[in-house]
Formats: C-alpha cells, structure tokens, sequence
C-alpha cells in the first residue's frame, strides 16, 4: 500500500443496527444484542443464542427484481453497498462516464444457505422443474460482488476472496492492489447470512460454536469462562479510494488503510495460529511503516476457546513486544456475535469510528479477562487514537491482520 | 391444459420474477424488449419453467430466448394451440 488508499464510506448493516452511526451509538455503549434464534425453522437446532440482524426491511432498500434472485446475504451486502456510497457521496453521475474505474470486492464464507436450502426442498420435494434459474447464482461467494456491480453499474475490477474468516481482511488488501493499479474507487466488505436451518447444521461440527442457552454467557472471549463463540449476520461495506482522487473531490477521508498481511496455519490449529497471527501482525505493521508502540487499540479476533485466545494473547505478546500488555483491546463482537468473513469488517468499522471518536469500545458479557492482555471491559475508554489493529483468524488456517490509521 | 397465456397471466408470472408492470403496459408495448422492464434472462428462463409446470407440458426451446412479451405470447399461444 505504497500510495495511500483511504476509506471514504462506510455502510454497516449489523445486529445492534443498521447504518454506521447506529451501529457505532451500539457499540461503544457495550450494549449486547444476542440473544435466542429465532430465524424461521431454526428453533429446533441445539444453536440456541446468535446475533441477528433484525432491524433490517430489504424491501426498503433494494428492488424486487435484485431481491427475488439473492440471497440475504447479499441483501445484507446490496443494502451496505449502497449506505457506503451514500456515506462517501459517490454517486452514479461521478463514475459514469469511466464505469471500469470502480470495482467491488467482497469475501464470503457461507454462501446464501437460505435461498439454497428453499431450492434444494424444492427439487427433492417436487422435481428438478421446480428449481428456479437463479439457484444458479444466488448462493455462490460470488454473488454479492456480481449483484452490486450490475445493480450499480460498476464494471473495474471486481472479485470475491474466499479465504475463511480472514478473508474479510484480505479483501481491504485486494482492493488497495485495485487502486495502486489505477482503479479510482473501489466497493471492498464482507456480509454473511448463515442463520438458516443449512447453515447452522453446518457448523454445528464447527470447533469452538457455543451452543450455550443463556445469550450474555454464551460467548465470553479471554475469560475463564469462555466456551467458545456465537455466530452472527450482517457486515459492512467500505468505499475506498485513492487518497489524491479522494481529496480532488473533496470527499472526506474517514481513514486510511495503512498495513495488511495474511499467513495460513492449517485447519484446527488453533494452537499454532497465534505463531501465524504474529506474523501477520509483523507484516502489516512492516507495510505500515509503523512500531508496535504506534497502535492504538486492538480489535482482536476473539475466537472464544481458552486456546484460540490464548493464541491470540501471545500473538500479541510476540509481535509488539512488552507494549502488547499495555495496548488497549477490544472484542465489541463478543456484543453481537461472530459474522464469519463479515466479522473484521464490522470491526474495521468498529476501528475507524474509534479512531473517529477517540473513543475505544468495550468487550460486552467480558468481565474477568484471564490472559495478560488489558481488555477493555464494562463501559468504553476515551483515548487518543490514532492507528488501530484489526485482527482476524479463520477455522481453516488463515491469520490476517490490518492496520488502519486515523483520516484527515 | 391449453388455455391461452395472457397478459394478465404474463404480468403476473413477471411479478414473481420482481417485475411490477401493467397488463395494460404490456399491451401498449409488446414489442418493448424484457431488458426495458427489468426482465433479465434468468428471469424469462424462471417465467418459461413455472408456465411449463402449470400447463403441464413442454415449450419451444427457444422459449426463454424470446427478446420482448408480444414475440414471447405469439411463441407460446402458438405451441400451446398447436400441440407443437
């Protein structure tokens, strides 16, 4: 990330609410949404607590003719698109004349299960000539990235990484390659809708899913009572530019992406995670030109099993040294659950309006922290904040990290 | 069954496809393209499936390949009609 790419628009549609300022007014009260599953179908599945998103009508904001053949997580995604590039002002009439100069980007690691699942009954229930022509692309990664391209007319680059969890870090990198290779903006984020009865069957086998009953002791990371995490919909979407294109227009700078770097560990390596997480770290801060005494805040992944987070606390401990003890950080979706590839987007929001505010969110349920680490807990912390870590490990192996630093 | 595809039956074969139109737009405009109402070629070849499953029988193949509703009804009367 030689030439600066900033963050410019930020839509976040998420369980503790629906556009950016919502969603930040949630999060830095330390305000918990989780709660029962109540998603059609799901009552009987022994996942009983997740972070829904509920405040959300995607007849109000997308057409039918996008909705009928999407997934919701692609609504998700459609409805972020459109709240970030609102939020940038960057309208249809400033790219049209040079559609190929905005891309989209996204990751995804559920695919829409729902809208499969609806079609899969039908052709076991009924026959093949009862499948409708869109299960031919609405359930794939790739949909949310094609839906907004046509919806919005945006013909650069466009691509999905699916690469786990992480992978909603990784797509920030892709995008940032867009721009330096002259791409002026680009639609980069991650949304996830895998509370359907599929999708839940299919993590039921997950390591570290909590399928605790009670929704502010389910998912506890970096205590001793932590028994791993809850799943969650919704995620966030980012307009990203190019800093001097950004500054002609006059738009404002929100943040800017500064460092990432991914490494991959392996499936239900938990343990050796915190080795790839600290390297990922080393990387990003390298690209950043930036010293671990620099960050801010870190917004940790917080699997949620004593030793997913003690390998986060010791990824932390190895890569910024004795300061990684005195850094703040934070899991603000220990509030609102774990939204797969979308959870570091949510967090990269979460960061940027940290940086924002000078303000760092709390760790909602999280009250006795049993790793070395100062997570901050109970009520939020005013602090002067210039650059935050965004951490994020994925089941399958990969270890990603970003370092974003304060716009303006 | 052979009874008639009509407008009325198109518009609402559309709506499940999220189009809102008119029967009475399409009929002051058969020869409009699908594209200008929004109707993209997943959602002629959706339209096509679901006629077949009601009447209980094939169409042309070329079904899902007609550009506007007036080619797509007189295709489709016809076969129905026709046995064809």
């Amino acid at each position: 990330m030689t030439s600066r790419t900033v963050i410019t628009g930020i839509g976040v549609v998420a369980p503790n609410g629906v556009g950016a300022d919502a969603f930040w007014k949630a999060t830095q009260s330390g305000l918990s949404v989780l709660d029962r599953v109540t998603r059609a179908g799901c009552e009987h599945l022994p996942l009983r607590v997740a972070g829904e998103v509920r405040g959300f009508d995607p007849g109000a904001m997308v057409e039918d003719r996008f909705l009928v053949q999407t997934d919701r997580f692609t609504h998700h995604a459609l409805a972020a698109a459109d709240l970030a590039l609102e939020d940038a002002r960057l309208g249809r009439a400033d790219y049209e004349g040079d559609p190929f100069s905005v891309g989209v980007v996204t990751a995804a690691g559920s695919g829409g299960g729902e809208f499969g699942q609806r079609e899969l009954q039908h052709l076991w229930e009924q026959g093949p000539r009862f499948v409708g022509p869109y299960q031919s692309i609405a359930w794939f990664y790739a949909a949310s990235t094609g839906q907004i391209s046509i919806r919005r007319g945006l013909k650069g680059p466009c691509g999905v990484v699916a690469s786990d969890e992480a992978g909603g870090l990784d797509a920030f990198a892709h995008a940032a390659r867009a721009i330096r290779q002259g791409s002026r903006a680009m639609l980069v984020g991650a949304t996830e809708a895998p509370l359907a009865p599929y999708s839940i069957v299919c993590q039921l086998e997950y390591e570290g899913l909590s399928t605790g009953e009670d929704p502010e002791r389910a998912y506890r990371p970096f205590t001793d009572k932590a028994c791993g995490f809850v799943p969650a919909e919704g995620g966030a979407m980012f307009v990203v530019e190019d800093e001097d294109e950004a500054r002609r227009r006059g738009a404002t700078v929100r943040a800017v992406l500064a460092g990432h770097a991914a490494t991959f560990t392996g499936t239900r390596r938990r343990d050796v995670s915190g080795e790839g997480l600290a390297h990922a770290i080393r990387g990003a801060l390298r690209e950043a030109d930036c010293a671990p005494e620099e960050i801010d805040v870190v917004f940790a992944d917080a699997i949620g099993t004593p030793e997913a987070d003690a390998a986060e606390a010791a990824a932390i401990a190895d890569a910024l040294g004795a300061y990684g003890r005195k850094v703040p950080v934070t899991a603000p979706k220990s509030g609102t659950g774990r939204a797969y590839c979308a959870a570091p987007a949510l967090d990269t929001a979460a960061a940027v309006l940290a940086l924002e505010h000078g303000v760092v969110p709390p760790t909602p349920n999280v009250y006795d922290v049993c790793h070395d680490l100062d997570v901050v807990t109970g009520s939020a912390r005013a602090a002067e904040l210039r650059t935050a870590l965004v951490l994020s490990r994925g089941r399958m192996g990969s270890n990603a990290a970003l370092v974003v630093r304060k716009g303006a | 069954m052979s009874d008639r595809l009509t407008l009325e039956e198109l518009a609402a074969l559309m709506k499940k496809a999220g189009i809102t139109v008119d029967p009475t737009e399409l009929a002051s405009r058969p020869h409009s393209a699908f594209d200008e109402y929004g109707l993209d070629s997943l959602g002629l070849l959706g339209i096509v499936g679901e006629l077949e499953n009601r009447r209980g029988r094939a169409l042309p193949t070329h079904a899902d390949r007609c550009k506007t509703p007036g080619e797509f009804l007189d295709l489709v009367n016809h076969s129905l009609m026709t046995g064809a």
